[in-house]
């Protein structure tokens, strides 16, 4: 019987591993490779078929899934908010005949056989109702931005964006102001804040007018720095000042474009999405439900009046972490001396119910603004 | 073949810990969703209110025993405060007391789902440990 060396089965066992993890990799590799079609020579059939002239309406959805978006119907029934806002914007997408649709849903990271990094990010180009591309990538995992996606929309969006009607919709948990550590789940220590929004925004703006519309679907948008910073790349802007249920906004005002805004009036637009938000949100939930929308010219003079305030709050919070801020009580900016304005009305129209329950319960009003305490 | 071992084990507790982080704020949302389905449907208010009661108060309990670990950070010490005032307050809500009103009969089934939906809304800023932590002591102690 042959003796064996100690030394020599470990350096063998740890050989074979490594082969073995190589070979497993490398086949993996082929194997995810030859998936992937020719994606552009697909692209170039599709838009073949289709006339941009037939489009009329540009949509961006950015919905945030990196992070826990559980939630649950009175019959106990579970939804992941991220995964039905993705469903609704498809059907966006589909029932547009007149539109260009970018969707993108940031993912949590995940594991193939639990070392094989999976991508992290899908996204869907429909034009005129046709799905043209749909396809994974990686999120930039290091630097809170929207690079990549910016890209794409760069590479595959209509070239003559002038008469376009332009929407950008996000759905996600409410953008932090400052801090903004632990947005990303899977990325902790990555942080993401309304700087990073406006940046991204900054970019899908860069060579074209204004969004016309910005939806806002998140809890807290509706504050006097939010609206200041992101109404810098829209004319409209739907927010909601307080909490927002993960149930969102309803969308389904978006289906069909060519009736609902068949006049081009977005503004009017805006208040009837506001609206039917507003009346499906308040049929479905007990708690608070607000609703507003922004006229970004309109409400200039309430934001300058207030924006030194603001900024000095939001200096003396940056210190805190984010549980502090958590802890950290929020309420209507008409309810704190140093915020109240004649002007806090103008521009802003607003659909408030108070929750049925809590210590707000009797609250018969909100301003639209959200501030600090 | 340590080093392969311990690097395998790393990538390993890397991977469950983003699906735990997950999984415990899901432990507590399913755990409120399912006081609120027991609540409607249970005919006497007498039993609805003892449900709810029962249910605070249990996670109150495992909040308490997380807090007492000794596993648990300063930081952590804030956000499992806050967690816990807020579930204070509905409880005193429930029962009329700290200047609430109390929740009349009639109302509790839709007390209940402002339950859920107020926690589902609510940012929970724990960390990984706490999380897994209290979702362990639910199972345990209340499943």
């Amino acid at each position: 019987m042959r003796m064996l060396n100690p030394h020599n089965h470990l350096v063998w066992s740890t050989r074979y591993a490594i082969l073995f993890v190589s070979i497993g990799y490398a086949m993996l590799t082929v194997f995810l490779s030859s998936c992937s079609a020719d994606l552009t020579v697909h692209r170039e059939k599709r838009l073949a078929k289709l006339s941009s002239f037939d489009t009329k309406y540009s949509i961006i959805f950015l919905i945030h899934g990196d992070n826990n978006y559980l939630y649950h119907d009175s019959s106990g029934n579970s939804y992941r908010a991220n995964e039905e806002a993705l469903a609704a914007a498809r059907r966006v997408a589909e029932e547009n005949s007149q539109a260009e649709v970018f969707i993108f849903h940031q993912k949590p990271a995940s594991n193939f056989l639990f070392f094989f990094p999976i991508k992290d990010g899908e996204y869907f180009y429909y034009r005129n109702g046709m799905l043209i591309e749909n396809d994974s990538y990686w999120r930039n995992q290091e630097q809170a931005n929207i690079d990549f996606e910016i890209d794409l929309y760069d590479q595959l969006r209509l070239i003559n964006h002038s008469n376009l009607i332009r929407m950008f919709v996000y759905l996600g948990h409410e953008i932090p102001e400052i801090d903004g550590v632990g947005y990303d789940l899977s990325y902790p220590d990555r942080t993401f804040t309304v700087d990073n929004i406006a940046h991204g925004l900054k970019n899908f703006t860069s060579d074209s007018a204004k969004f016309d519309l910005l939806i806002l679907s998140t809890c807290y948008g509706g504050t006097p720095y939010t609206i200041g910073k992101l109404g810098a790349f829209t004319n409209t802007i739907i927010a909601s000042p307080e909490n927002l249920h993960l149930s969102y906004f309803d969308l389904s005002a978006l289906e069909r474009l060519d009736m609902t805004l068949m006049d081009g009036d977005v503004p009017a637009f805006a208040i009837k999405v506001a609206q039917q938000s507003f009346d499906k949100l308040t049929s479905d939930l007990q708690t608070e439900v607000s609703v507003a929308v922004y006229d970004i010219k309109s409400v200039q003079k309430y934001l300058n009046s207030v924006n030194n305030e603001y900024n000095n709050k939001l200096i003396r919070l940056k210190d805190k972490t984010q549980s502090s801020l958590a802890a950290m009580e929020r309420c209507d900016c008409a309810d704190v001396p140093a915020y109240q304005r004649s002007t806090i009305s103008e521009g802003v129209e607003v659909f408030y119910r108070a929750a049925r329950f809590g210590r707000l319960k009797n609250k018969e009003s909100h301003s639209g603004w959200e501030c600090w305490k | 073949m340590k080093a392969v071992v311990g690097f395998l084990t790393l990538l390993m507790v890397f991977a469950f810990s983003i699906s735990a982080n997950a999984d415990g704020k899901d432990k507590i949302k399913s755990y409120f969703s399912k006081t609120a389905i027991k609540v409607n449907t249970t005919e006497l208010a007498s039993e609805k209110r003892e449900i709810l009661n029962e249910s605070f108060q249990n996670m109150l309990n495992v909040i308490e025993k997380v807090q007492n670990s000794g596993l648990i950070n300063n930081e952590d010490q804030a956000g499992i405060d806050h967690f816990k005032a807020a579930l204070q307050e509905k409880q005193d809500e429930l029962n009329g007391t700290n200047g609430f009103e109390r929740v009349p009969d009639a109302q509790l089934n839709a007390f209940s789902n402002y339950m859920v939906q107020d926690m589902e809304q609510a940012s929970i800023t724990i960390s990984l440990l706490a999380l897994v932590v209290i979702a362990i002591l639910l199972v345990v102690f209340v499943f």
